[in-house]
């Protein structure tokens, strides 16, 4: 890729440091992504034109496999990623209601990113907390047994 | 072996044989969608399920192993309701809108399918999204709306064609083709080779001129050769009511197993010059149209004066019937020399040291399919001869490595596992310095490596990648100006030796190595007054134009105006190449037959034709045969 | 004065006198002695308390656990494992029999009241999953040492498969069986597989055994790889679980230091290594397939099956790939033996089942029972009832593409054969339990939902039958469904259990089906009368915008 801010120069590092953490394995592609994801919370295209070359992987491999994965982000996200559960546990512990008052709060509809940037509102599938819900994911923090009163308090609590 | 039974009928099949391979061999049809013979089979289309004794539900045919004693059947009410139910899917995934379609009554699977089913509407509505159609590409279209993710063009790309510019995006019912990263076809990776659109069952991947040109039903198909470059590729040429609809690869042809790149496929449907036809002879400065008796007249009384003072020209997209008799009529009148229409050296150079060498030490095309190590230089295989780097490239997933010697940017950049910058100057020396290390004369990798100003390790690597492979090949692109060509040429069959390697080079055009065979000199120097050109329906560089532009006089055999043909003499308007028979040479010594797809007009005839009417009225008798010239030179590839 | 910890208490009613109760206790004085425990435990006796069938029994506090009957000579065993290591002797536990109150209808049932039996969970939250020196006082690697040293490879397949333990995972296929066909596969590299990709929704099993107690998986896998002769092993799991990761590779590095893992280990000849490889968010990975797809660097689409993993899995080489809960029952079946583990749950069903308790019920949460428990069991014992009192209506077994079982059925024992008779699946164990306020529509909408967003979209049955039987399942919740639409979500749920790829794809339409068949009314109530019985569905009269 052409390094011409600085920007490029710090995704060619994250994106060098992932693929050596893993010996520039072809195979070990989706830790590799993963790495990146962390850092960046996303993968930008730029980040994956270098990997594809430093690992020999076509470009549409690589893509197919970033976009096939749901914890990979393709592109950047709000600075913080609700991730609410939708599958049945949830959904019968009460968690339509929950969802409801959450997207009224924010008022972003699911694969959103408010205006401001500050979030993004995603549906997710089970993430095996499944016995506290309704369940929702902020960033890394879990939350569980939810009521929609409980919203505007957890969300005050991200800047 | 493994026994089975299909709808009553048993057979014996090699053991690993799918379900789906075994009702071919039994004919026994079953539908299919997903597959193609020439690809993996993926498994996914479903229509292909057939009912397993003993099995719990119905399996896939076209990935199934045959078991010893398994008995299949492939029409019962339950298949027929099931294909139904995939299929009703399929119209409700996407926009099928068929009355609007340019593949549709006759050319798409996907109805084909469907009415063999008897179904004639939708059961089941669409959700109506639409979906974008991609036209920024020069060739292809991809129309998403009627894609039925099948795979078969991601497929191709990658398995065939080894470049695997196509994948697919997201997953579940929001998968997409895509191509790169997310990219426009027109801005990716895409060489347009067209292997995706002749692969694919519907009307997503179609080229822009055949559209609403003909259905296979209405057109005519011929078996031909391309012409586009020394490969020789076989085509299948469509045609209708006497005109071009489209060029496909041909499965059965044993150079490319079907492949077929964008100068074979897409470049000759469109053809912008003006056709000659009927003759011209120059009168008052001006050509002006004449009988062929009258324009025979004029050219024979201008050889006849120019005995001695004439050269023989031949375009290299001329049959080795056409050229046989072309040198055997110069060669009457004392012709200086016989050229072809090339524009570098190359050709000649590797024909001059196969004599010298008594050998013909070239590998043949099938050495490139198996190969677990390519080491390529000279011309960029990827632009030209692209068809042999498919070979190449698609054995990379395997593990063959891809080393190419190169200081400018190639399209193997992404591919090639090792690129050593060597200058183009200093290519044969490298070449043998690096035969040397291989045999073992020389062993200072480090200094070398350092005259060439190349990383140490990487030419390491080259000498392991070709001492340990188990078959190599070095693709040499001889189409190519070197300063140097018999220097080069030398040292590349040297370092094939060394390293046990097969060596294959591409020498030029089409019938380069039947001109060189009949001992044509190539690219040599215009000496005499008097051009006899046999200019075909090629279409030269400026530079070669302005070259032959230097001799005063000319007679001219061409199918189509140019600043040749402007201001030539006398000029007999002869057959396009998809207008004509004739045997050509290839590459690696495959004699292939042309076919003719088309009629020409009345007045035109073939080059073979028209040399033998000027030959016959200068009293030449036509006593070469060219199949016995073909011993007398030693070819560097055999032959046959 | 001294607190004693623990009390024992020997029966010495006249039916216990006749079947030796002195003697029992006449032999705990003894042990106790011998322990150097007289100080801390007093020993007593009790008089009848009507349990004729198991005299002499023994009553231990504070556990008041009841054990009978009781011979001389099982009295070593008891007050070692009870008094000494602090663990219940769970073989000599007596029946228990409780009369009173809402159970009295267990009065009826023949054989065993199904008490918590933990085996795979039996350390979880009990030790610090951090230190390896409490797994191995609790037994750990004790299992691996026998295997290595006293047993054949063929022999520990064989303890494997006389123990009838079958895949915890949800497909349940015979564990020996696959072992055995990884063994007898040819190849010159082997690799074992831990599936831990969980994400069956309601399943958190696997999470909290791989987070309380990892290195029971570490040596189950090492005993699996030694049986099968594996060199190389990894442990696949699901992206989402950071702390069971982070466990995990502790574990791993420990394991190492003191030799229970990496070259020779336990001084023979046998060499084993463990990679840890995370997932990034897909269900389908779950695929024992789609998962070696996934450890390739690709996307996890199930690849077509014959030939299957045990011959032809990660790099085309055999593979043994197990579920976590499957494996954590290696370990104890080496050490305890294939009997021992034959007397919990039937000869079907061998063994303890993990099962999550969800839904609108008092207590949710996760239990380990012998496999034969039912679903009224469930409910009444260990979720406490119904929330509020509400009426039972439905409950959906085993995950989202597991059977819905109305009301009627809540009494069939829950193990894989009389399931399978009553044609319900065993799935995972998770088990829903949902009340008159789910509407069996919303309920089968947000299932889909899950099959549709999950689905890898490599055949063309799940990935478009998925998405059709959702739209149409919005439109009846809408108040736009027609007498068609039910008959287009028949034939889905069937073509998609006869043509889809992978279990995915023909699981999905199990729910649809149940609740067509079970539950037809309330459906025909949303499309017929615009209704929604349980007051769930919008019934806007039009439909959402779509993506």
């Amino acid at each position: 890729m052409t390094v011409n801010t600085k920007q490029d120069r710090d995704f060619i590092k994250t994106a060098d440091e992932a693929v050596d953490m893993y010996h520039a394995k072809k195979e070990e592609l989706i830790p590799i992504l993963m790495k990146v994801n962390q850092d960046l919370g996303y993968i930008p295209k730029p980040v994956m034109e270098h990997i594809s070359s430093r690992l020999q992987v076509p470009q549409s491999h690589l893509y197919s496999v970033a976009t096939f994965y749901h914890m990979f982000f393709t592109e950047q996200t709000g600075r913080h990623v609700i991730k609410f559960c939708e599958s049945a546990p949830c959904h019968v512990a009460g968690g339509r209601e929950v969802f409801d008052a959450l997207q009224e709060d924010l008022g972003i509809s699911p694969g959103g990113t408010s205006d401001d940037g500050k979030w993004t509102l995603m549906t997710t599938s089970c993430l095996g907390v499944c016995a506290v819900g309704p369940v929702m994911m902020v960033d890394d923090d879990i939350y569980g047994n939810l009521t929609p009163d409980q919203i505007p308090d957890i969300l005050a609590k991200y800047e | 072996m493994a026994k089975i039974t299909i709808d009553g009928k048993t057979i014996e099949v090699e053991n690993g044989t799918t379900v789906l391979n075994a009702a071919r061999q039994l004919e026994v049809d079953i539908p299919t969608l997903c597959d193609h013979p020439e690809l993996t089979p993926y498994g996914g289309c479903r229509l292909c399920l057939v009912e397993v004794e003993g099995a719990r539900t119905l399996q896939p045919s076209c990935t199934l192993p045959v078991s010893d004693g398994m008995v299949v059947k492939t029409e019962t009410e339950k298949i027929r309701e099931a294909r139904k139910f995939v299929l009703s899917m399929i119209f409700s995934e996407r926009n099928h809108f068929c009355p609007y379609c340019q593949v549709s009554g006759g050319d798409c699977e996907l109805q084909n399918s469907a009415y063999a089913e008897g179904m004639t509407h939708w059961p089941i509505q669409p959700n109506w999204h639409p979906y974008s159609v991609d036209a920024s590409h020069p060739f292809i279209i991809l129309d998403h709306n009627r894609c039925i993710l099948c795979r078969r063009c991601v497929r191709a790309c990658g398995e065939l064609v080894g470049n695997f510019t196509l994948g697919f995006e997201e997953r579940g019912a929001d998968s997409t083709l895509v191509a790169d990263l997310g990219l426009p076809l027109g801005e990716s990776s895409c060489i347009g080779c067209g292997t995706c659109v002749q692969v694919c069952p519907t009307g997503t991947l179609i080229d822009r001129w055949s559209a609403y040109q003909g259905k296979e039903t209405d057109v005519e198909t011929t078996k031909t050769i391309c012409l586009g470059c020394s490969v020789g590729c076989g085509i299948d040429v469509l045609t209708r009511d006497n005109r071009l609809v489209r060029i496909e690869g041909d499965w059965t042809a044993t150079i490319n197993h079907g492949l077929l790149c964008d100068v074979g496929r897409f470049l000759p449907m469109v053809e912008e010059r003006e056709r000659i036809l009927t003759p011209m002879v120059k009168t008052d400065g001006k050509l002006k149209a004449a009988t062929w008796d009258d324009a025979l007249k004029v050219a024979a009384e201008m050889i006849s004066k120019h005995k001695g003072n004439l050269d023989g020209v031949t375009s290299t997209r001329v049959s080795v019937e056409a050229m046989a008799q072309l040198r055997n009529l110069c060669e009457a009148f004392d012709a200086k020399s016989l050229l072809t229409t090339e524009d570098c050296q190359a050709v000649s150079a590797i024909y001059h040291q196969a004599s010298s060498d008594q050998s013909a030490l070239e590998g043949k095309v099938e050495d490139l399919l198996d190969a677990d190590c390519y080491l390529t230089f000279g011309e960029d295989i990827t632009k030209d001869h692209q068809v042999l780097s498919f070979f190449a490239k698609r054995r990379i997933p395997e593990g063959a490595q891809v080393i190419q010697i190169t200081d400018k940017v190639s399209g193997f950049d992404n591919f090639a596992t090792i690129t050593l910058k060597v200058k183009e100057k200093s290519l044969a020396d490298f070449l043998i310095d690096l035969k040397d290390l291989i045999s073992g004369k020389s062993g200072d990798m480090a200094l070398i490596a350092e005259k060439y100003s190349l990383d140490k390790d990487e030419l390491q690597s080259t000498l392991d990648a070709l001492q340990s492979s188990e078959k190599s090949v070095i693709l040499f692109g001889s189409r190519f100006d070197f300063s140097n060509s018999d220097a080069v040429v030398s040292a590349t069959r040297s370092l094939s030796q060394a390293a046990n390697a097969k060596l294959i080079t591409t020498k030029g055009n089409i019938n380069s190595v039947g001109a060189a065979a009949l001992g044509y000199e190539g690219a040599g120097k215009v000496q005499a007054d008097l051009l006899l050109m046999v200019l075909a329906d090629e279409d030269l560089t400026q530079c070669i134009e302005q070259k032959f532009e230097k001799a005063p006089k000319r007679v001219v055999f061409s199918s189509y105006v140019s600043p040749l043909t402007a201001g030539a003499d006398v000029v007999f308007p002869v057959e396009n190449w998809l207008e004509q028979d004739g045997h050509i040479i290839n590459f690696d010594g495959h004699i292939l037959e042309q076919h003719a797809a088309l009629e020409s007009a009345p007045e035109v005839y073939s080059n073979s034709n028209a040399i033998e009417k000027l030959a016959s009225i200068l009293n030449v008798k036509n006593n070469t045969d060219w199949k016995k010239e073909l011993d007398k030179f030693t070819s560097p590839v055999k032959i046959a | 004065m001294k607190t004693k910890r623990s009390m024992v208490l020997v029966s010495n009613d006249p039916a216990s006198q006749k079947k030796g109760a002195s003697e029992v206790y006449n032999q705990f004085s003894k042990e106790l002695a011998a322990f150097n425990l007289s100080d801390e435990i007093s020993l007593t006796m009790v008089s009848d308390i009507h349990r004729d069938d198991i005299a002499p029994f023994v009553i231990v506090y504070p556990e008041a656990v009841i054990y009978g009957p009781v011979k001389p000579e099982d009295v070593h065993h008891l007050v070692e494992e009870h008094l000494y290591k602090g663990r219940i002797a769970v073989d000599l536990k007596a029946p228990t029999k409780q009369l009173t109150g809402p159970i009295s209808w267990i009065a009826d049932r023949k054989g065993t009241l199904p008490a918590e039996q933990r085996i795979v969970l039996e350390r979880a939250g009990v030790i610090d999953p951090d230190s390896i020196e409490e797994y191995v006082i609790h037994d750990g690697y004790t299992a691996l040492g026998k295997a290595l040293t006293e047993m054949t490879p063929q022999q520990v397949i064989n303890e494997i498969k006389e123990s009838n333990l079958r895949g915890r995972g949800g497909a349940g296929f015979p564990t020996g069986s696959k072992w055995g066909f990884v063994a007898s596969a040819q190849g010159d590299q082997k690799y074992v597989i831990c599936n831990a990709d969980e994400s069956e929704p309601g399943t958190f099993k696997d999470r909290l055994i791989l987070e309380g107690d990892p290195h029971s998986i570490i040596e189950s896998m090492t005993i699996a790889a030694y049986a099968v002769d594996a060199s190389e092993g990894y442990i696949y799991i699901r992206g989402e679980y950071s702390l069971a990761q982070t466990r995990l590779v502790n574990a791993i590095q420990q394991a190492k230091e003191l030799g229970f893992l990496g070259e020779n280990i336990f001084g023979t000849d046998f060499s084993f290594d463990i990679q840890i490889h995370a997932g990034a968010g897909a269900y389908i990975c779950g695929e024992e397939t789609a998962l070696i797809e996934s450890i390739e660097g690709k996307r996890g689409e199930p690849r077509p099956r014959p030939p299957y993993p045990t011959t032809n899995g990660l790099w085309n080489k055999p593979t043994l790939v197990n579920n976590v809960e499957t494996l954590a029952n290696i370990a104890p079946i080496i050490r305890n033996g294939a009997a021992w583990f034959n007397a919990y749950g039937n000869p079907s069903s061998a063994g303890t089942k993990v099962y999550t308790i969800l839904g609108d019920v008092n207590v949710t949460g996760l239990i380990e029972v012998p496999m034969g428990i039912t679903l009224r069991e469930v409910i009444s014992i260990y979720a406490k009832g119904m929330k509020n009192g509400a009426k039972l209506k439905l409950a959906q077994t085993g995950g989202s593409s597991g059977s819905i079982i109305p009301a009627d059925l809540q009494d069939v024992p829950m193990d894989y054969d009389s399931f399978a008779k009553a044609g319900v699946t065993m799935g995972s164990g998770a088990l829903l339990i949902c009340s008159d306020k789910t509407c069996v529509v919303d309920l089968a909408k947000v299932l889909i939902n899950f099959f549709r967003f999950e689905s890898c979209g490599k055949c063309n049955p799940c990935r478009i039958g998925n998405q059709r039987a959702y739209q149409i399942l919005t439109k009846i919740s809408e108040g736009l469904g027609t007498e068609k639409d039910l008959a287009d979500l028949g034939d889905i749920s069937k073509w998609l259990y006869e043509m889809s790829n992978c279990g995915l794809g023909q699981t999905a339409g199990a729910p649809l089906k149940d609740v067509m068949s079970h539950f037809v009314n309330e459906v025909e109530a949303h499309i017929n009368q615009k209704e929604c019985p349980a007051g769930v569905c919008k019934m806007s009269g039009t439909m959402p915008a779509q993506k």
